[in-house]
Formats: C-alpha cells, sequence, structure tokens
C-alpha cells in the first residue's frame, strides 16, 4: 500500500480546478446536455417528447439548413486568405521599419474593438450612400449605387471580408509570436549562403511557423464555420438566404422559434462537420516548427 | 506522469459531477404562497420596461386592486425588452412561472399556439371579450382559443418630411389617403428631389396588408400563390424600380438612420418613431408631421399591440385572469394611455377627448391618427403552430424577389411548398 502524497501536479489541478468549475457548469454539460435534447422536440414551453432521429432526417430534408451549411463552408474561403495576408503582416512588422509599433497597434486596433461595433460602423460605410459607394463612384468604378449588403451576390463576400478584416490583426499578433521564435542564426545561416529573401521565407520561415499555421488555420476554420455576430447584426442571413450562415440558423430555430429539440441536432451535426474538418487540418499540419530541445 | 493522470481524471469526474449538481439545482420555486385554504394568493406580474417612468401608476393600480380583492397579493416585476423572452422562458422550464405576463402579440400568440398560456375563454364573460377592437383581440384567437388580453397599442401612422415634399412641389397639407397617391407623390419627389420615397423590410405582413391571404380558412395549406399576388408583387417591384422603396431590406434601427439623415422622405411606424426621431434629428423632427396611413388593397392597418396573457403553469389562473381583465378594462386602459401616451385596445376608452384634443405637436398628431385607424386595426398573426416558421418563409422569399431578382414565380411556388411543408409538422 503506497502512502499517498501531495504532489505539484495536484497543486496544479487545485488551481484549475475553480475555472474548470465553471466551463464544467456553463460550457461542457450544456454540450453534453445538447445530445439527449437533440432527439426531442423539447421547447421549453410545451411538453417534451422523444422523437428519436426526426430532428436529424428533418435537418437532411431541410433546405434552409442545406443551405446554411453550404454558405459556412463558403465561409471557409477566407482561411487560407487570412493566413497568408497575416503571415505577410508579421513578416512586415517583425522588421526594424520606423515606427512598427505604429502598425502593429493600429492592425489590432479592429480585434480589441467590439464585433457589434465593427458591424455597425461597416453597415454605416456600405450603406446605399456610404463613403464606400461614393468612393467608387468618384472613381468610376461603379456606375450606380450597391447596395452591398441588400444584394445576394455581394452581402456573403462583404461579410467574409469584414470578418477578416477584424481578424487580421489576432493572427498576425499570433504569426509574430511565432516569428519572434525562429533562431535568428538560421537566417544568419542562409543568408550566407546567399538565399534570396523569399526563399528565405520559404525554406525557413513557413516551415518553421508550421505550429502557429496549425493552430491559426484550426481556430479560423472553427471560427469561420461559426459565425455568427456580423452575419446576425448586418444580414440577419438575408437577402433570402444568402448569408444565413449555420450558427445563425441554430440560434433563429433555437432562440427565436424555440424549437430548442431541432436546434440542437442541428448544432450537434454542425459540431461533427467541424470536428471532420479539424482532423484534416491536423492531419496536413504536423510536420515542422521549431524543436526547442 | 501515472499520478497526474490519475489526478486528471478524479480532477475532471469531480468537476462534471458537480456540474451535473448545479445544473440540476434549477427545481421547483419554494414558498409558493396560498397553497391551503385561506391563504393569501401571491400573484407574480411581470411588465416590459415600464418601471421606474410608470412605477408610480402601477403601485396606484395595484394598491385599488388588493384593496378590491382582499386575499390577493400582487408582486410587480419588471424587465427589459431584451430580457423578458429569455426570463419567462427560464422561469417556465425551472417551475417558477410568473401568473400574469405582459407580452407583445408575436411572443404571446408563438406561447398559445405551443399550448403555454391559458385560453382565456373559459373565464371571460362575452361583454368581456367585447369590449376589445375586434382586430386586435382577434390577434391572439388560435383555433377559436382566446390567449391574450389587448393591452397598449399603437397603429402604423406616416411620418413625412414637409421640407422634402414641399422642395418636391406637394403639399403637406393634403396628404395622400391611398397608395397610388403615396406612389404618385413618392415618384414626383424621387424625380424633384432625388430622394426615396421611404424604406422598409420585406417581412411577411406585407401579404395581409395587401389583402393576400397567407393561409386558407381551415389553416391547412398556403393560398397566397395566385396570380393576383404575382401582380401585386410585380407592382412592388416596379416601386423599387421607380424609386418610391429603397431597394434594400431595412430593420426599424436604419430606418430612423434614414429618414433622420433626411434620406427618405416618409417613415411609416407607430408613434415610438418619434422619440427615436426627436433624439437623432431634433431639425427633422420640426419638420416632420403624422398623418394617417394611406391603406393598401385591404383596407387594414397594422397595429403593434401588448398583450397580457396567463402562462399554462400559473398556479392561481382564475385570480391571475381576473387581474389582468382588470390591468386591461376601459377605466385603466384609459389611464394608461394618459400617462404613457399610447393607444388603449378598448372601444370605450377611445371615446375618451383625450385621443381627439390636438396641441399640434408632432406627438398628439400621431396619437390622434392612430387612434382614428383602431377601427381597421389588425395585429396581423397567422396563428399556427410554427407561425414563425411560415413567417420567416415568407420574409427570406420577398427578400429574394425583391432583392436579388429572383423569378417571381418560382420564387412563389418554393415559398408556397416550404410553407405548406412546415403546416404539415
Amino acid at each position: 500500500m503506497k502512502r499517498w502524497v501531495w504532489t505539484e501536479s495536484y497543486t496544479a489541478w487545485a488551481f484549475m480546478a475553480p475555472g474548470l468549475a465553471l466551463i464544467a457548469v456553463f460550457v461542457f454539460w450544456p454540450i453534453i446536455y445538447g445530445i439527449p435534447l437533440s432527439f426531442t422536440d423539447y421547447s421549453v414551453i410545451s411538453e417534451t417528447h422523444y422523437v428519436g432521429f426526426d430532428n436529424f432526417v428533418t435537418a437532411f430534408h431541410d433546405k434552409n439548413f442545406l443551405i446554411s451549411l453550404w454558405n459556412s463552408l463558403l465561409y471557409v474561403i477566407i482561411v487560407p486568405i487570412i493566413q497568408i495576408i497575416s503571415i505577410m503582416m508579421a513578416i512586415l512588422v517583425n522588421g526594424k521599419i520606423p515606427g512598427v509599433k505604429i502598425f502593429r497597434t493600429a492592425y489590432y486596433i479592429p480585434v480589441v474593438t467590439s464585433m457589434v461595433a465593427v458591424a455597425l460602423i461597416w453597415s454605416w460605410l456600405l450603406s446605399n450612400n456610404g463613403v464606400v459607394n461614393f468612393f467608387l463612384l468618384k472613381l468610376g468604378l461603379i456606375n450606380d449605387q450597391v447596395a452591398w449588403l441588400s444584394t445576394s451576390s455581394t452581402a456573403l463576400f462583404v461579410l467574409m471580408f469584414i470578418t477578416m478584416w477584424k481578424g487580421l490583426g489576432y493572427y498576425m499578433m499570433l504569426y509574430l509570436a511565432g516569428l519572434q521564435g525562429i533562431p535568428s542564426d538560421l537566417y544568419e545561416a542562409a543568408r550566407v549562403d546567399g538565399a534570396s529573401r523569399w526563399r528565405v521565407i520559404w525554406s525557413i520561415t513557413i516551415p518553421l511557423l508550421r505550429p502557429h499555421i496549425l493552430f491559426c488555420t484550426l481556430i479560423s476554420l472553427m471560427g469561420a464555420i461559426r459565425v455568427f455576430d456580423e452575419v446576425y447584426i448586418l444580414t440577419k442571413g438575408g437577402p433570402g438566404t444568402s448569408t444565413l450562415t449555420s450558427s445563425v440558423y441554430i440560434f433563429q430555430k433555437g432562440l427565436e422559434q424555440f424549437n430548442f429539440g431541432y436546434a440542437s441536432a442541428l448544432g450537434l451535426i454542425v459540431s461533427i462537420l467541424v470536428g471532420v474538418l479539424s482532423v484534416l487540418v491536423f492531419r496536413f499540419n504536423q510536420k515542422g516548427g521549431v524543436n526547442p530541445y | 506522469m501515472k499520478k497526474s493522470k490519475k489526478g486528471m481524471v478524479i480532477t475532471l469526474l469531480s468537476v462534471l459531477l458537480l456540474s451535473f449538481m448545479l445544473s440540476a439545482c434549477g427545481g421547483e420555486k419554494s414558498g409558493q404562497m396560498g397553497s391551503g385554504k385561506g391563504d393569501p394568493v401571491k400573484l407574480e406580474f411581470w411588465t416590459i420596461s415600464l418601471q421606474p417612468t410608470f412605477t408610480d401608476y402601477f403601485n396606484k393600480l395595484i394598491a385599488d386592486y388588493e384593496k378590491t380583492h382582499e386575499g390577493v397579493i400582487i408582486d410587480w416585476k419588471d424587465y427589459p425588452y431584451d430580457a423578458v423572452t429569455n426570463k419567462l422562458l427560464t422561469s417556465i422550464a425551472s417551475g417558477s412561472s410568473p401568473d400574469v405576463v405582459n407580452l407583445n402579440t408575436e411572443f404571446a400568440s408563438q406561447m398559445g399556439s405551443k399550448g403555454a398560456v391559458v385560453d382565456l375563454n373559459q373565464f371571460l364573460t362575452d361583454e368581456q371579450k367585447q369590449s376589445y377592437f375586434d382586430g386586435i383581440f382577434n390577434s391572439t384567437v388560435i383555433d377559436g382559443k382566446a390567449y391574450a388580453l389587448p393591452w397598449y397599442t399603437g397603429t402604423e401612422v406616416l411620418f413625412m418630411n414637409t421640407k422634402i415634399v414641399k422642395d418636391a412641389g406637394l403639399d403637406p397639407a393634403n396628404p395622400p389617403k391611398s397608395q397610388d397617391e403615396l406612389v404618385a407623390w413618392a415618384k414626383q419627389i424621387k424625380e424633384k428631389t432625388g430622394k426615396t420615397g421611404y424604406s422598409t423590410q420585406w417581412v411577411s405582413n406585407l401579404f395581409p396588408k395587401e389583402g393576400i391571404k397567407i393561409l386558407n380558412d381551415d389553416k391547412s395549406a398556403a393560398v397566397f400563390n395566385t396570380p393576383e399576388t404575382k401582380t401585386i408583387l410585380e407592382n412592388i417591384k416596379k416601386k423599387i424600380v421607380d424609386g418610391v422603396i429603397m431597394k434594400e431590406d431595412v430593420p426599424f434601427t436604419k430606418q430612423i438612420q434614414y429618414y433622420s439623415s433626411e434620406q427618405v422622405a416618409f417613415e411609416i411606424a407607430g408613434p415610438t418613431f418619434i422619440n427615436f426621431l426627436k433624439t437623432s434629428a431634433p431639425d427633422v423632427y420640426k419638420n416632420t408631421i403624422a398623418v394617417p396611413m394611406p391603406t393598401g388593397k385591404a383596407d387594414v392597418r397594422l397595429s403593434n399591440s401588448m398583450d397580457v396573457v396567463v402562462p399554462g403553469k400559473s398556479k392561481h389562473q382564475k385570480e391571475a385572469v381576473e387581474f389582468a381583465a382588470f390591468i386591461t378594462n376601459a377605466d385603466n386602459q384609459t389611464a394608461f394611455s394618459k400617462a404613457a401616451n399610447t393607444l388603449p385596445s378598448t372601444k370605450e376608452s377611445i371615446k375618451d377627448p383625450f385621443f381627439t384634443a390636438s396641441d399640434n405637436t408632432l406627438e398628439s398628431q400621431a396619437k390622434i391618427a392612430s387612434a382614428n385607424s383602431l377601427d381597421k386595426a389588425v395585429d396581423y398573426m397567422v396563428g399556427v403552430p410554427n407561425a414563425s416558421d411560415i413567417n420567416s418563409a415568407i420574409a427570406r422569399g420577398l427578400q429574394k424577389i425583391m432583392l436579388n431578382d429572383a423569378d417571381l414565380q418560382a420564387t412563389l411556388d418554393a415559398m408556397e411548398q416550404e410553407v405548406n411543408q412546415v403546416l404539415k409538422k
């Protein structure tokens, strides 16, 4: 019989326990509870019945849900674009340019601005008589005012742009942290060997940033599929179903129409989809990085 | 390593157990009063955003009621508009439902269609039911069951920017009386000033405004897919092309912005619009007048009423209905209208001189214009379970037609199919 000893790891767990308890109550438990709910017609205000797989069958026949899934998958287009631009930005602000701190701050401001404020500002900029139309008309790039958020062909891409605009600074900072962890002697060796700037980026920077690329790709992928705030504030999924994303549709079904059972089933389907995509991203990004040992 | 894994498992299990215990804490509320005979009955009464402005009015109302109804205690709580829905849902879910709740017609109908509120027919006399404007009272009648008592209301009126109207060579003293006249005015305004007539949100109430029936009489199938509907929608599309209506889906908050910045000449809204306008554009407020809303083909004006419901989980339904009827009776509605500058939903109240007296302010113009419309007022509701699904389907279809230039007939067919699918659920 071994004598039980209080070790350092117990201390660590003791410190984490309060936070974990809160996360468990407000995150883990609702997720777990959502699974049985998705097999019911739970609506809070009327009697609940077990409906088996009905919600899932309905989901795959629900044209609006399939459209919302498609729109969410389309939103994933921004993931590689965000990575490319934010890596470029990180490389730029990693240099010793005069006033680099101003750039870093400027790029980061949208990140710390509330999405509601960002969405409202963009709704003014993009309105019929907004600044965007004014300049485009002045430059002769458009002949008539464009209702950017009320036109099906432009609305989703405008929302993607807003998401990207707000998120770039965040990913830039993560990549900047990664860049500052790359040993400078590798760059010096490359320069001695006569490698060009692009060659250095391609053969040293990108491979050593791979763990960061994996992390950023994963969180931006999840963010893209779960995008909600900007869509709900600016278009509520309209016009028609052009910007209806899965999160907005789930919200409408659950919190606006009180079909919590059905909304839980939709949430479960989307979670599985995100899980599958995340595994795929992991598979493709397992190598690389700086080995500190 | 092994130890830390064991510790991790123990901690995670404890945390999950704790979370389960905590989440299971939302049980029945203890301390319910009035369980035994002779005990006082405590009614929990909820309102939306009426404190602190009308605290004195309600304290007096409650005191009067308690005086005449011995053994009944009213516990009044007020919640913000955004919070009341979730608050009510969580209260019902945790078994501590309030007894009398102030809700808007949409939510009251939704609760009614799911059987979550009391059918008032079993408690009300015919005389009581007939004391309300028929259109407003019937808005929450589903399958012959009356789910709510109408309370304060407001109908849409036409707000007009007299400066823009005069610039277009029109006379604000002779406002448009019909939809056709309104269109003619808007066209002239567009021609002469470049401003658009008005902005709107493409939602399902467009159909009843235009006299288009959404469902058949027994509410078993969609009946809006007709050549007449197609013609009406084509005409509305033409209004967008002519600059009468803005080609955009504009929620109310943005409509305020457009009107305040003089990008549109008209605004179609209830009297509450005035307060927003006053705050956002005092100069435009000075140039604004309110006139009765020119009606569409159906000759109805949409109202937006607040109701009072009794949740099905209330433990004192009879007493709760009595109190709800007291709050919404003609005398109390008249008094509340005077205190809050709202409109009553009772026929008797509207005879009070207060609703015809004008001091020429925009507020009183809107009040009179709105009051004159009450006989034609309808809080439009589809009146079936899943009504919100039907409203969403129609709104999405209308947006596709008006904003995405989708094929009209194909979209109407798809809307009809979607509504029929919802009805089959």
